[in-house]
């Protein structure tokens, strides 16, 4: 996203996703006859593969993971108490940690903008003065039941996106669940807001679907907790200037062998592919998508104006005033769900065009497919990040075994 | 100091326009506070006072009775353990005490006996300053000692000994030492003395009235005693193909640094800052042009590092970020901007007395006018209030100046000294 939240924000009409209509909100009446199994759970944002310290601890009320750095559980709020927080993660796989410029240094690595320089304790080639790319640059995520990628694209310096996946095996058969924020750049510490908003509804989502509970309900909440997440880094009420809030997009997508729940809020987008009716399944919250509901322009006319980016709905201290959309989509067979932010979309908005580009590919091997769409992003002047996640339903295991790391980086 | 962590805050915008290649900040450099007076550190420290005894200081007496006095009020400022002497400067230079060329240890005995050699000075002869700078040099060589500082007092031009003479005891006493220079009354030349403090990482003021010397020369001394570590200079690393356009001091006063520069290592310089005292601060402005990189693109511009020897005391990077986004770019940071006038103030001031001494009058009111419009934006009273004893100010906000028909020498030797003094404003 690059333009800033308008001062008044704009209602669009609320939350009606592009065709295929939405079947009205199905319940997946999932019922856990035993515990649930393991979740397998793949946050990026600030993941590396580099080392693995344990990055998130069981809550001791609920028993969710819950990071490192926070200090209460996003699933069920209780408090973290320090005897908690020193446990090993139980079961739950998550990235590791940023990569640091320990580790680039240990790698031996050398810069890779001039060649020679290594890499100093700050992260900077000793040579050319060129960060080291690091962290959030670039990021993969594979759970083999979905997989992700998200990258700075070449015009920011910095990747304000973030992606949280996870998959668990619930009574229905797997369920695989994805989350892209998008953090607004005019806003204060957008790339943190992403992240925060992505862990929180992630954590929410997982548990819901092992519960069984109504996924629409789960998404609405998600929503909300990913909001909380956000207004906690603007600190007390009136610490933070409405004009610094941090925010953030958001887009959910949780699959289940039956059908598709996506909740959104802003201009990241799910859709829907396949080789016979792909489809857009959310509907933006911009200018742009204004213009086009109210008939002032067509789609092209409203995405070459001004204003096209500028978003009406987001998370955020500031808040929006736009309430998240959630809608419930049955598949009319094999296909892939895919989620991205609009650094994707903007070179290719049509869900046939996407299709075309993502499929056959990624039924079979998502995070390849991922790579690829990335990498047509870039190609086409990577402007703005870009985060991409497919989802190729119906979702099929095996499951990865945890824990174990399953986030890639760009590998020093 | 027992914490040789220094603060290095850096304050810049590091967002640069496609192709931008200039890299501003202030680097704004803190010693630890040690809380209480330090422990003496004994031989550690060595203080030389020069006092000017050529003929003028008899005219009037008041000048060489005051500067008696003030040299026993800077003896009774000196630390106990100190290492001292006093020197008295003509066309040669001698020691008054100890009479032997060495240097004494500070104590109740050493005090009262260098007391009674200063009382018996006496006025005769001429002004060679670099022969001063020459024999308190040796002076000093003669005695280990890690901070060795030097107050000189004239009353006069330095006509004994050529420019060229001067110029090479300067270079001499290089890094040997640091001194603080002051000239009373209104008969001395400020260039020459700046030329002095400068090299010598000292201060240059002016007291008009002599019986102002002896509280200045207690408040220098105690100030002197309160430095703790010394040789501390300021390091600047910068990538290849990047190179540094100006190292400036620009609080409390404005030093420009740039030509200082020492070798460190590949890609890095030293620039002398001398010795620090506890809890004192200071501002640099450091530019450096840089390769421009692609948009997106984030570069280390330097790293900035206070260091003694091989030690590092503390250290702040400098970045440089591209990007399209012109509300970045174009954002311009109060510090930088706040300093670069600072720097452009002491600059038109100079620029203006010196106008004003060729005659060039149209020269000197339009920068002396620059110079009021800039003190008045910043709140730099001080300088202002100095200003306006040389200008009638008609409208400061648009630097609408007369020159003064006469000016009060005093007034104009104040302003030209204090013109490098600085203001600070706000984080």
């Amino acid at each position: 996203m690059t333009a800033e939240p308008p001062t008044v924000p704009i209602r669009p009409v609320a939350g009606q996703p592009a065709e295929p209509a939405p079947v009205p909100a199905e319940t997946p009446a999932l019922s856990s006859p035993e515990p649930p199994t393991v979740p397998i759970e793949a946050v990026t944002g600030d993941s590396a593969a580099v080392t693995l310290p344990p990055a998130t601890r069981p809550c001791p009320a609920c028993g969710q993971p819950v990071f490192a750095d926070e200090n209460y559980c996003q699933a069920c709020r209780a408090p973290m108490t320090e005897e908690a927080a020193a446990e090993p993660a139980a079961g739950a796989v998550v990235g590791g940690t940023p990569v640091d410029a320990a580790a680039w240094r240990q790698s031996g690595a050398v810069c890779g903008t001039c060649g020679s320089g290594p890499i100093d304790a700050d992260g900077y080639c000793e040579a050319c003065g060129t960060k080291a790319p690091s962290g959030r640059d670039h990021e993969e995520t594979d759970l083999l039941v979905l997989a992700g990628v998200s990258d700075r694209g070449l015009r920011h310096f910095r990747n304000e996106d973030a992606m949280a996946l996870g998959a668990t095996q619930a009574a229905g058969g797997p369920v695989a669940v994805a989350v892209v924020c998008d953090g607004v750049s005019s806003s204060g510490r957008p790339d943190e807001a992403s992240l925060a908003a992505a862990r929180a509804a992630l954590g929410v989502l997982l548990a819901a679907a092992e519960d069984g509970q109504d996924l629409a309900e789960a998404s609405t909440r998600a929503a909300h907790e990913a909001q909380q997440a956000v207004k906690v880094l603007a600190g007390p009420p009136g610490s933070t200037p409405p004009s610094e809030a941090p925010s953030a997009t958001f887009v959910s997508a949780v699959v289940t062998a039956t059908g598709v729940t996506v909740c959104w809020l802003g201009d990241s987008r799910a859709y829907w592919l396949d080789e016979s009716a792909p489809a857009q399944l959310t509907t933006d919250d911009s200018v742009a998508a204004a213009l086009v509901t109210a008939g002032i322009m067509s789609e092209e006319e409203a995405l070459a104006s001004p204003n096209a980016h500028v978003v009406t709905g987001w998370l955020g201290a500031d808040d929006s005033g736009t309430a998240p959309h959630v809608c419930t989509f049955q598949p009319p067979g094999p296909g892939v769900v895919m989620v991205c932010s609009d650094g994707l979309w903007n070179y290719q908005p049509d869900a046939a065009g996407l299709a075309e580009r993502a499929l056959p590919a990624a039924r079979t091997s998502p995070l390849a497919a991922a790579r690829e769409l990335v990498e047509f992003a870039n190609d086409s002047g990577g402007h703005d990040n870009i985060t991409v996640v497919l989802v190729p339903f119906p979702p099929a295991g095996p499951l990865p075994a945890g824990p174990h790391d399953v986030t890639r980086e760009l590998t020093p | 100091m027992s914490d040789l962590g220094f603060t290095v805050e850096v304050f810049q915008n590091e967002f640069l326009p496609a192709g931008g290649s200039d890299v501003n900040a202030i680097v704004t450099v803190t010693s630890p506070d040690s809380g209480q007076p330090q422990q003496p550190t004994g031989a550690g420290a060595a203080e030389i006072i020069i006092i000017d005894c050529s003929g003028s200081m008899g005219a009037p007496q008041s000048k060489i009775v005051e500067a008696r006095a003030a040299t026993s009020a800077a003896i009774d400022a000196i630390r106990d353990g100190v290492a001292f002497a006093i020197i008295a400067g003509t066309e040669r230079a001698r020691p008054v005490f100890p009479a032997d060329g060495r240097l004494a240890q500070a104590g109740g005995a050493s005090r009262a006996e260098a007391k009674r050699a200063v009382a018996d000075l006496r006025p005769g002869g001429g002004t060679a300053i670099g022969q001063w700078l020459r024999l308190a040099g040796q002076m000093f060589g003669s005695f280990p000692s890690e901070l060795r500082h030097a107050i000189l007092l004239t009353d006069g031009k330095d006509e004994h000994e050529t420019p060229a003479d001067l110029d090479a005891a300067i270079r001499a006493s290089e890094g040997m030492f640091s001194c603080d220079c002051r000239g009373v009354g209104t008969d001395w030349v400020v260039s020459e003395l700046r030329k002095v403090s400068t090299a010598l990482l000292g201060t240059v003021d002016i007291v008009p009235d002599p019986s102002g010397l002896a509280a200045d020369f207690a408040a220098m001394m105690a100030k002197a005693m309160g430095k703790q570590l010394a040789d501390v200079s300021l390091r600047v690393w910068t990538p290849q193909r990047a190179s540094v356009r100006f190292v400036k001091q620009v609080a409390p006063t404005v030093e420009d640094l740039t030509s200082r520069r020492g070798p460190a290592g590949p890609q890095a310089g030293d620039y002398p800052t001398g010795a620090w005292g506890g809890a004192e601060s200071r501002d640099y402005h450091v530019c450096v042009q840089v390769t421009p990189g692609t948009v997106g693109q984030e570069m280390l511009a330097a790293r900035v590092s206070l260091v003694v020897g091989a030690d590092v005391l503390g250290q702040g990077l400098v970045r440089a970020v591209w990007t399209d986004d012109e509300a970045l770019s174009t954002r311009i940071n109060s510090q930088v901007a706040h300093y670069t006038g600072q720097a452009e103030l002491a600059q038109a001031i100079q620029d203006g007395l010196e106008a004003r001494k060729r005659g060039d009058e149209d020269a000197a009111t339009a920068r002396l006018g620059r110079a009021v419009a800039l003190a008045a934006q910043s709140g730099n009273e001080d300088t202002a209030k100095l200003l306006a004893k040389v200008v009638d100010v008609v409208d400061a906000a648009s630097g609408t100046v007369r020159l003064k028909r006469t000016v009060d020498d005093a007034d104009e030797m104040a302003l030209d000294t204090r013109s490098t003094k600085t203001v600070r404003t706000r984080k």
